[in-house]
């Protein structure tokens, strides 16, 4: 008889395909964007990604970070992280180069649901390093405008020069997205808002009936927007949050993302609020 | 002439020295064996290849924090129940290599980690530990990404399963509706008699292995000794779990105190996850060679009582041992069933016996109904 | 910018437009239309409150005046927002920070020692006006909290 005594195996599906840094833009103190591409032609024909999709960004010898894709979703080809420098891979990042060769897989996780949006006002709120993966969101809907209602982006700073992508408002507001800014802090040279970001609300007057929230931000801002949203009536349906955990595989084996019944990498990052409202205020959850 | 090998489904018995007829079946097939054997006074598993390997004449005492081998003084196979290693250990490596990147200039190339693995026959795997098998086959293989790793081991895997007689003083699986008779996913299932194993044929492959063994069909009288020990043996499990309304329990429970008591008695040291068949969380970290142009992506088991398993830039988490307790218990009895559709408990008593403490999560669960 | 009599602009309020037609009479009585260019001070920290404001259009900062750090702006509103509710306010009548305009803003100003006075004679009124001041000011309080907690950094004092 015959006796293979070993088996096959497929490829190891965290394997990543090696990318190209083509561009680099610094946006705010600490917070940088890569233009990356894949190496292999193939590998970037396919690709495809859904706004508020993240991928995992690798350094040998240094590890892996799940970050956002940060650009829009018409160019798969060439795919925008804006990363803000944590620890041991974001530094390692920030050491990098154009020319230079980063480890890239995905897209993974779910996305902000646009095609649900059809025909609603949309209501973004970002705070900090949250209006990155709104932005593919953005795009979407200047590429579609006309299938949206009012759509409105606050978007919330510690200081004016902290605040995300300030130079593309203005475009933004050529296509009737009313963008407001606002910061914690501010010197009197600065003519926008202040105030944390869930306090725009009360100057808004959103028709619960037809307004959808998409949020990405600080955990606890989130947790105020989502107040401010329900004392106005939004359904719970219709507020959607980009949650943040730990993350090690972005396919649903390590475990480290888990919050509750869902996998962030999987369900998640972009879940509604019904999904998690028994345990988005439990502590240490 | 083609072989005597027995029909699917059948029940036969074989003496019981002609179980190494079995094993060298097996060999000769191109299998690698694991099975139970005695190392540092417990019972593990590990290479065999004869049965003389198998710990013939002994028998495990187990309870809360506590584990001890007798010698039984007589030649019983498999009157133990289950150690503190699992067949996870062989499907999910503690430490495996994903793959290797070497750099090239600026860029690198990505390539596979390992060979592909052996081909294992798992001997004398239990009720609850097909249970738990089917468990992380639903991880690693029933979603939208299969676990390459995982599926190689798998796929291939050879089950010769065996039901417990002799339940231990920390089993539940009747709770957990995962023995101790086996049901289905394996290739042989096997009832220790008193001079006989009496065998069911669960598999083509199975049957085939069986080809030199001298089985002959099981009579009634055979039969119906082994349903009487399997029926008297769901009466003597050590403990009970209720699982009635499982989920809502714990949900609704979140601040309940008992996490409060249980964290000062629980050191947070991850034996429970370790020893558990069903635990798959996982760390992923790189190795590198001295010079930094090879790099090896490793994953390495890792456990939600670790401190660090929660961390996102600028803290963890849950710095508690009450939420990390919280976090494991509602994982495995509670938010288990809403991810992969099945509990993530097989009732096998492991964390309870390898607790340093002797925590028993039956009697966490009764507390928080009340009924401690 | 238009005028438009202060009864239709009361009337585009929901809160005010909830109101039952004698105690909206009472507000018109006492509401004037207010306007003023970017960069005016409205009022100053320290000066006794005689108007809490509604914001029509336009923006308004709050500044606090810090020795050593200057002019420190806390927080800004906008459309629909309300400020000067410490003229309202028995404990605080006296202005804790100066509102400045940022854009050219239209207000309505309640007078609010008329406001005070309608709410004593009249309880039901009273218990209206203060439920709304008491929304306001926990709102302002949360959005403080906020602010103090420095949400967007991620904790590690950076
Ligand atoms: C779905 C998702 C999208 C994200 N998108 C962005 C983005 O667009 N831009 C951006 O700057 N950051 C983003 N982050 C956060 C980013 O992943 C972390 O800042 C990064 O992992 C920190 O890694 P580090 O090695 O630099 O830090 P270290 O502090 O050295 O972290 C060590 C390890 O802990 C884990 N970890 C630490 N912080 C986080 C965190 N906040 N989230 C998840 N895992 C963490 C990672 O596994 C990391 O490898 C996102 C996180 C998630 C989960
Ligand atoms: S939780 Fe404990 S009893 Fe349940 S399967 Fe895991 S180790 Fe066994
Ligand atoms: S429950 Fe027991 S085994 Fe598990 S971490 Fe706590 S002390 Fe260790």
């Amino acid at each position: 008889m015959y006796a293979p005594q070993t088996t096959t195996m497929a490829p190891e599906p965290m394997m990543p395909f090696p990318a190209l840094i083509t561009d680099i833009k610094e946006e705010a103190p600490g917070v940088t964007t890569y233009a990356l591409e894949f190496e292999d032609t193939a590998v970037r024909q396919s690709f495809t990604f859904q706004p508020g999709q993240f991928n995992m960004l690798y350094l040998p010898g240094i590890g892996e970070a799940a970050i956002s894709i940060s650009s829009d979703p018409g160019q798969p080809e060439t795919l925008l992280h804006t990363i803000r420098v944590a620890g041991n891979v974001t530094q390692a990042i920030a050491r990098l180069d154009v020319g230079d060769v980063i480890g890239l897989r995905g897209p993974y996780g779910s996305a902000w649901p646009l095609a649900h949006a059809r025909g609603l006002d949309i209501i973004m709120v970002a705070g900090g390093i949250g209006l990155p993966p709104l932005r593919p969101a953005i795009y979407h809907i200047i590429h579609h405008r006309q299938e949206y209602g009012q759509v409105t982006v606050l978007v919330g700073a510690r200081e004016p020069a902290d605040l995300m992508f300030p130079g593309e408002y203005d475009a933004w507001r050529e296509q009737g997205i009313e963008v407001l800014p606002t910061v914690d802090r501010a010197d009197d040279s600065w003519e926008g808002r202040v105030g944390v970001v869930p306090m725009l609300f009360y100057s808004l007057r959103p028709d619960p009936r037809k307004t959808m929230i998409f949020t990405c931000g600080p955990e606890i801002m989130m947790r105020f927007v989502v107040y401010e949203a329900l004392a106005r009536r939004v359904p719970k349906e219709r507020i959607y949050l980009s949650l943040e955990r730990n993350m090690k595989c972005a396919i649903g084996f390590c475990g480290h993302c888990q919050f509750g019944p869902t996998f962030l990498c999987k369900e998640g990052p972009v879940l509604s609020y019904n999904q998690i409202e028994p345990f988005f205020s439990v502590e240490e959850f | 002439m083609t072989p005597h090998i027995p029909p699917l489904n059948a029940h036969v018995v074989i003496d019981k020295p002609a179980l190494q007829t079995l094993f060298d079946a097996l060999q000769t097939a191109g299998y690698t064996l694991i099975g139970p054997t005695i190392r540092e006074e417990a019972i593990v598993y590990d290479e065999i290849g004869r049965i003389e390997e198998l710990p013939i004449g002994w028998t495990d005492e187990q309870g809360p924090g506590h584990y001890r081998l007798h010698e039984r003084g007589d030649g019983r196979y498999f009157a133990y129940v289950v150690g503190p290693h699992s067949w996870k250990k062989y499907l999910y490596p503690a430490r495996l290599t994903l793959f290797r990147t070497r750099r090239q200039d600026k860029s690198f190339t990505v390539e596979t980690g390992e060979e592909p693995p052996p081909k294992y026959a798992f001997i004398g795997a239990r009720g609850c530990e097909l249970a738990a098998i089917a468990v992380q086959d639903r991880v690693f293989l029933e979603g939208p990404i299969q676990a390459a790793t995982y599926k190689a081991r798998r796929e291939h895997a050879f089950l010769l399963a065996v039901n417990c007689t002799e339940p231990g003083e920390t089993c539940f699986c009747v709770s957990m509706n995962s023995g101790p008779r086996c049901e289905s996913g394996f290739d042989l299932a096997l009832t220790e008699l008193d001079d006989v194993f009496l065998l069911q044929v669960g598999s083509q492959i199975g049957a085939e292995m069986l080809a030199g063994s001298g089985w002959r069909p099981a009579g009634a009288f055979e039969l119906s000794h082994a349903r009487r020990l399997l029926a008297e043996a769901e009466t003597q499990m050590g403990r009970t779990l209720e699982t009635r309304d499982l989920p809502n329990l714990l949900y609704d429970n979140l601040d309940h105190p008992r996490w409060d008591e249980v964290a000062e008695r629980c050191l947070s040291c991850m034996n429970c996850t370790m020893v558990c068949p069903t635990c798959f969380c996982a760390d992923i970290t790189d190795v590198s060679d001295l010079s930094g142009e090879n790099t090896a992506r490793v994953r390495v088991w890792d456990s939600c009582f670790n401190p660090d398993f929660s961390y996102v830039h600028g803290g963890n988490l849950r710095p508690s041992i009450r939420a990390r307790y919280r976090q494991w218990l509602t994982h495995k009895l509670a938010s288990w069933i809403d991810q992969f559709g099945t509990s993530g408990c097989v009732g096998c008593g492991r964390c309870i016996t390898w607790c340093p403490v002797g925590i028993d999560l039956t009697e966490e669960v009764a507390a928080i109904r009340g009924e401690g | 910018m238009k005028k438009e009599p202060v009864a239709e602009i009361l009337k585009a309020n929901p809160w005010f437009a909830s109101l039952s037609s004698p105690h909206f009479e009472k507000m018109v009585e006492i509401a004037t239309e207010m306007s003023w260019p970017a960069g005016q001070i409205i009022f100053r920290e320290g000066q006794q409150g005689n108007y809490m404001y509604l914001i029509i259009e336009g923006q308004v900062a709050l500044d606090i005046y810090a020795p050593n750090r200057g002019r420190l702006t806390i927080l800004t509103l906008g459309p629909n927002e309300v400020f000067g509710w410490s003229a309202v306010v028995p404990y605080t009548q006296m202005r804790t920070a100066a509102a400045r305009t940022i854009k050219p803003t239209r207000a309505i100003a309640l007078d609010s020692a008329a406001l005070r006075a309608a709410c004593k004679a009249d309880h039901e009124l009273g218990y209206l006006v203060y439920r709304r001041l008491t929304n306001i000011i926990a709102g302002r309080l949360t959005a403080t909290r906020l602010q103090l907690l420095d949400v967007y950094g991620d904790g590690t004092g950076d």
